[in-house]
C-alpha cells in the first residue's frame, strides 16, 4: 500500500516536473495589472479595452476587481487596501473628488514621470479644462481622466407629448409638469420627480445644485463656510414642496439612492428623474421599459436664476503600493486616450473626456443628447475640494438627509452643516 | 537523575506558584489580546494621528480628543442616547421574550426538536445577513411588509425614513436576533431545576401561575444574569443591524456609538479621535460589567 502511493507520487513528479519547468520562464515574463472598477461602472463594458491592451502589450495579462455599487463603498475599501499599504491592486478608477485626499495621503503614484518624455501640459491639453484641473494636485499630476460626467434631467418623452408638454427650463415648470402628468395619469405608482435623498455621495449634489442656483456659495471669501443662509434654506425648501406640498417626489425620497432612481425611472415608474449620465444607455437597453422614450435636458433652474449642475467624473489613478508602475502607467495612459473615450461614450454612455468626442458621429448616433451636453460639462461646478472629503460629504449628505427624511429642520441642518463644515474646512 | 529534578522542583513548589505558573499561558494569552491592543488604543488616543496623512508625524494632544467628544461633540452625544436607547429597550425585551420561547421549549412536547430548532435558527444567522433580510421586508416600494399591509387595505409606511419607526424596526429586529441566545441559556437554565419541586408544590395546592412565580423565576434569576451580561456588552456594541439597516439613517437618528467609531476611523480614517471613542466605550463597557458583577456577587453573599 505504501509503496503504491510512493510510486504514485514520483509517476505524478515525474509528469508534473517538465511542465513546471516549460511554464516557469513564461511567468517571469508575465505581468499581472489589478484593475479596481466599482460595480456600477460597467466592468463588462471595461473588459474589452483591457482585452485590447493585453493584444496590444503582449506578456501583460489585465484582471478587474469589482468592487462595491457606491462611490463611498469603493472608497471604503480602497481605502483599507491603501493604507496598509497593499501591492495587490496596480489601478483604480476613482471618483472626481478623491484626488485631493489621494495627494495628501500619498496614495497614488504621480505620473509625470511616466508621460514617454511628453509634458505634462501637452497631455493635459486634450482634456476638457475642468477635468484637465481636477487631475493636478500640489503640481503633480495624480491620475488621468477617464470619464467626464454631470447631473441632467431625464423625462418620458411619450408621457411630454400626450400632454402637449415641452421639455421644463425652470424648476417650477417641471413641477407643473409633473404634476399635470401624474393627475392625467391616475397612476398610484408613478412618480413626478425622482432624486436622491438617501446619506450617498450623490445626495450632495442634491442639495449643491438648488443651493448654487440660488446664488449660494458654500465656502467663501477666507475660506468661511457660508451656507446657513437664504440659499440654503431655498434649496431644502424646494425638495420638501415638491414632497410635501406638490406631492411629485415619493415619499421616501430619503432611503432612494442613485441607482433607485435609474430603476424606477426604467422599468417606467418616474415621468422626471434628476440622474447622471451613465442612465441613458441602460434606458435605452433590451430589458428597459422605457427604451425609445427618454430625453434629456441639462437641469432646470430657478425662474430668472443661473443654471448650476454638479460636475462628477471618474479617474485612472496607479497605486503608490504597486509593484508594476511602468506597466500600470501605460494602461492608465490608454484607458485615458480618445479610443477608450469613445469606447466608454458609444457602449456606457460615459460623458467622453475629450471634447471632439462631442461631436463624433458614431458617438452622436448612439447618444444624440451628447452635443448639447456639451456645455453643460464644461460649466458644471464641483463639490468642495479637500483632503478632508469624506468628512466634508458626510457632514452634507447626513443633514440632507435628515431634512427629506423630516427629522431635522431646514434651519437646525444648516446650522450644523456650518459650524462642522468649518472646523473640517478651517 | 536528571528525569527525577524536575518532578520533585515542582513538588516543592507551593500551590500558590504552582498555580500562577499555570495560569500563565493564559495570563500571556490575554495580555496579547486584550491589554496590549487597549493600551495601545488607549496610547493612540492621546494622539492626532490621522491615516489619511500616513507621513505626518503624528502631535501629541493629551486628553484633547476625551474633552471634545465629552464637552463640544453633539455627534457623539447622539450616538451614545441612541446605543443607551436601543440597550435599555433590546435587553429587556429579548430577556422576555428569550423566557417565552425557552418555555415553550421546555414543554414536554413529544417532538422537541422543531421547537429547538427554532430557537437556534435566528442565533445561528449573521447579524448583517439578519439586518439585510429585514431591510428588504420593511423596503417601502417592493418590502414584504408593505405589501401585506397593502393587500389589507392600509396604506405604505415609511419604515425606513421615519426616524421612530426606523429606530423601532432595528430594535424588533435585535430582539428577534438576540431573543434566541437569551432562550438558549434559559432553557439551560431550565433544565436544572428540580422535578420534585413543581410535584410538591402542587400538592400543596399551587398553581401553575404561583409555580411560575414562586418556583420558576427565582430559580432562574442566575441564569437570566448571565444572560443578561452578555446580552448588555454586545448591545452596547451594536453595529451591524443598524448598520446593514438604515446605514444610521435617517439624518443619523440611528447611528449607534459603534457606528460612530466606525466612521471616525475607517471612513475619516481619524484614528487619534476614533480610539478616543473607543476607549470611551471600552469604560461603558467596563461599567456596566462591574454592575452586573456586584450583583453576582452581591446574590453569593
Amino acid at each position: 500500500m505504501l509503496r503504491r502511493t510512493v510510486t504514485t507520487g514520483l509517476a505524478a513528479a515525474a509528469l508534473a516536473a517538465p511542465l513546471v519547468l516549460g511554464a516557469l520562464p513564461a511567468a517571469a515574463q508575465q505581468t499581472t495589472l489589478r484593475v479596481f472598477i466599482g460595480g456600477q461602472q460597467r466592468p463588462d463594458v471595461m473588459r474589452p479595452l483591457m482585452d485590447l491592451f493585453q493584444q496590444q502589450n503582449p506578456g501583460v495579462r489585465v484582471e478587474i476587481e469589482v468592487g462595491g455599487a457606491t462611490s463611498e463603498a469603493q472608497q471604503q475599501y480602497l481605502t483599507t487596501v491603501l493604507t496598509s499599504r497593499d501591492p495587490a491592486i496596480d489601478v483604480m478608477l476613482i471618483d472626481v473628488v478623491r484626488p485631493a485626499q489621494f495627494a495628501a495621503a500619498g496614495w497614488a503614484e504621480p505620473l509625470d514621470a511616466y508621460l514617454g518624455g511628453t509634458d505634462r501640459a501637452t497631455v493635459l491639453r486634450r482634456y476638457l479644462p475642468g477635468y484637465a484641473e481636477a487631475v493636478v494636485v500640489d503640481n503633480k499630476l495624480m491620475s488621468l481622466p477617464a470619464f467626464a460626467d454631470a447631473m441632467f434631467l431625464y423625462y418620458r418623452t411619450d408621457l411630454l407629448q400626450k400632454y402637449g408638454l415641452q421639455p421644463p427650463r425652470t424648476w417650477e415648470e417641471t413641477v407643473s409638469h409633473a404634476r399635470r402628468i401624474m393627475a392625467g395619469e391616475n397612476n398610484p405608482n408613478l412618480q413626478g420627480l425622482n432624486f436622491q435623498g438617501a446619506p450617498i455621495e450623490g445626495t450632495n449634489c442634491t442639495f449643491l445644485i438648488p443651493f448654487w442656483q440660488l446664488g449660494g456659495n458654500l465656502v467663501g471669501a477666507n475660506n468661511r463656510v457660508t451656507v446657513n443662509n437664504d440659499a440654503g434654506r431655498g434649496a431644502f425648501q424646494f425638495w420638501l414642496d415638491a414632497m410635501r406640498t406638490h406631492r411629485v417626489s415619493p415619499a421616501n425620497s430619503a432611503e432612494v439612492r442613485t441607482d433607485d432612481t435609474r430603476l424606477q425611472f426604467q422599468n417606467g415608474n418616474v415621468a422626471f428623474a434628476v440622474l447622471w449620465a451613465y442612465g441613458w444607455n441602460l434606458f435605452q437597453s433590451e430589458q428597459s421599459q422605457v427604451r425609445g422614450k427618454v430625453g434629456v435636458v441639462p437641469l432646470p433652474t430657478f425662474q430668472g436664476r443661473q443654471s448650476a449642475t454638479c460636475i462628477g467624473g471618474w479617474q485612472w489613478a496607479v497605486s503608490a503600493f504597486s509593484r508594476n508602475k511602468p506597466d500600470a502607467a501605460k494602461l492608465v495612459q490608454f484607458l485615458a486616450s480618445g479610443v477608450a473615450s469613445k469606447h466608454l461614450a458609444i457602449n456606457a454612455s460615459n460623458l467622453p473626456v475629450l471634447p471632439d468626442l462631442y461631436r463624433d458621429p458614431d458617438v452622436l448616433r448612439t447618444n444624440p443628447w451628447f452635443e448639447a451636453a456639451l456645455p453643460v460639462v464644461i460649466t458644471a461646478r464641483s463639490r468642495p475640494v479637500s483632503p478632508r472629503y469624506p468628512e466634508v460629504s458626510e457632514i452634507i449628505r447626513t443633514n440632507v438627509n435628515g431634512v427629506i427624511a423630516g427629522t431635522k429642520t431646514p434651519q437646525a441642518a444648516l446650522t450644523e452643516m456650518e459650524s462642522r463644515l468649518q472646523r473640517v474646512l478651517r | 537523575m536528571s528525569s527525577k529534578s524536575p518532578r520533585r522542583s515542582i513538588g516543592d513548589l507551593s500551590e500558590g506558584t504552582l498555580g500562577l505558573l499555570m495560569l500563565l499561558p493564559a495570563i500571556l494569552l490575554l495580555c496579547l489580546i486584550v491589554v496590549y491592543p487597549v493600551g495601545r488604543l488607549m496610547y493612540i488616543s492621546l494622539f492626532d494621528w490621522r491615516m489619511s496623512l500616513p507621513n505626518a508625524v503624528p502631535a501629541f494632544v493629551g486628553l484633547e480628543h476625551y474633552i471634545y467628544a465629552l464637552t463640544d461633540d453633539p455627534k457623539f452625544w447622539d450616538a451614545v442616547y441612541n446605543t443607551v436607547l436601543i440597550t435599555i429597550i433590546t435587553v429587556p425585551g429579548a430577556l422576555v421574550v428569550g423566557l417565552g420561547l425557552a418555555l415553550v421549549a421546555n414543554l414536554p412536547f413529544k417532538h422537541r426538536w422543531p421547537t429547538r430548532l427554532a430557537l437556534l435558527l435566528p442565533w445561528a444567522l449573521p447579524l448583517v445577513f439578519a439586518g439585510l433580510i429585514f431591510r428588504w421586508f420593511f423596503n417601502y416600494d417592493y418590502g414584504l411588509v408593505n405589501d401585506i399591509l397593502q393587500r389589507l387595505g392600509f396604506g405604505k409606511v415609511l419604515w425606513g425614513t421615519d426616524p421612530n419607526l426606523a429606530f423601532f424596526t432595528i430594535c424588533l429586529v435585535i430582539i428577534w436576533k438576540s431573543s434566541s441566545f437569551m432562550a438558549m441559556i434559559l432553557l439551560a437554565g431550565l433544565q436544572t431545576i428540580p422535578r420534585n419541586l413543581y410535584e410538591a408544590a402542587k400538592v400543596d395546592g399551587a398553581t401553575s401561575w404561583q409555580c411560575f412565580w414562586k418556583i420558576t423565576l427565582p430559580m432562574l434569576i442566575p441564569s437570566m444574569v448571565v444572560a443578561l451580561v452578555f446580552r448588555t456588552i454586545t448591545a452596547i456594541q451594536t453595529f451591524d443591524i443598524p448598520y446593514a439597516m438604515t446605514g444610521g439613517g435617517p439624518g443619523g437618528t440611528t447611528e449607534t456609538l459603534a457606528m460612530y467609531i466606525h466612521k471616525t476611523t475607517i471612513d475619516f480614517l481619524d484614528f487619534g479621535y476614533g480610539s478616543a471613542l473607543a476607549m470611551l466605550m471600552f469604560l461603558v463597557s467596563l461599567g456596566a460589567t462591574t454592575i452586573y458583577l456586584r450583583i453576582i456577587q452581591g446574590d453569593k453573599e
